[in-house]
């Protein structure tokens, strides 16, 4: 983030519209509301995640379905019931130029996975953002999750707020 | 369908009520029941796992009796009561005029693991109302729903919706 940027009006209430949509964001998906998910992002935007990248509100909206049903399978409570998954979002670094917005954000998730219904942490990774402003609303153009508990999904070596802070 | 206008007076609020937020955790947690109680309207409600309890003063009692206790359910391996800390993570935050609204999620840990190692708790989800009064935005409910204790879970909903259409009206 730029001096200039922190100075101006306008990064403050930007960013409180782009952390309230993370957070808007992780209840839809964590609650299976597949239409405020994809709602999250603009009609072209693009999910790109371990199972791959989704193109389009659309498909992004079917492949939330899917994400969610596969995801069931996966994480199991002791007694063998889909576990409570809940995904967490903590600091955030957010730049803001004119209609674009970029974030790099850290994510984690918890489960009731863990032994006799026990809380169990899975995993964490980040988010690398690009933000579009439509019609006045922040909206996701392309969310990129890393996972650093996934072979190939981890980040890279560099510090990745430079590379967005170099975004053109 | 949110509705919230994302202006200037939307951040300033924000920003207050997650400094609200993170204070009302400190003095939970520091046993600090006399800054707990003045972020409360006079007439909130608190509704948590021992009931849903109506008017600050009842609230303090319960919120202390509860304090009290807690050092029986959480204590470290040598028995004494253990270092517990609520902790925050996302909150959607929803502001209307005087009145505002925010689904978040919390967690809780402790020292109570092997070694007094860090041990994982429980989480779950604050449901609230907030109401500014003389210029200070202050709970008028709080709901603590947790995802470990029956009956006191979060959805199966989006717990958004209920909190958007609440705004609307």
């Amino acid at each position: 983030m730029t001096l200039r940027q922190a100075q101006d009006g306008g990064y403050a209430s930007d960013r409180a519209e782009i952390a309230d949509l993370m957070a808007r964001y992780l209840f839809a998906m964590d609650y299976n509301d597949y239409d405020t998910y994809a709602e999250c992002f603009a009609e072209d935007g693009e999910l790109d995640y371990a199972a791959g990248i989704t193109r389009g509100r659309e498909a992004i909206r079917t492949e939330a379905k899917v994400f969610k049903d596969n995801v069931a399978r996966l994480f199991v409570d002791w007694q063998g019931n889909p576990a409570k998954l809940r995904h967490l979002v903590q600091h955030k670094a957010i730049r803001i130029e004119g209609d674009r917005a970029w974030n790099t954000g850290m994510w984690w998730e918890m489960t009731n996975g863990g032994p006799e219904g026990s809380l169990a942490t899975p995993s964490f990774g980040t988010y690398e953002d690009e933000l579009v402003r439509v019609e006045g609303r922040w909206l996701f153009k392309r969310r990129k999750i890393y996972n650093e508990f996934i072979e190939g999904r981890q980040t890279d070596p560099g510090n990745p707020v430079l590379a967005m802070d170099a975004s053109r | 369908m949110n509705s919230q206008q994302y202006d200037d007076s939307y951040a300033r609020d924000r920003a207050e009520i997650e400094d609200l937020m993170a204070r009302y955790l400190f003095a939970l947690d520091y046993n600090d029941l006399d800054s707990f109680g003045a972020m409360f309207t006079d007439d909130a409600v608190f509704d948590f796992a021992r009931g849903r309890i109506a008017g600050k003063a009842n609230i303090l009692e319960a919120v202390g009796n509860f304090k009290a206790r807690i050092g029986d359910i959480y204590k470290d391996e040598d028995g004494n009561p253990a270092v517990l800390r609520h902790v925050l993570a996302h909150a959607a935050i929803r502001v209307e005029g005087d009145r505002a609204w925010t689904r978040s999620q919390w967690f809780e840990m402790a020292n109570d693991g092997p070694g007094k190692s860090l041990k994982m708790g429980t989480f779950g989800i604050y449901e609230d109302k907030l109401e500014r009064v003389d210029g200070r935005w202050l709970f008028s409910e709080r709901r603590i729903l947790n995802e470990f204790l029956p009956g006191r879970e979060s959805g199966p909903g989006n717990p958004i919706h209920d909190m958007d259409a609440a705004a609307a009206q």
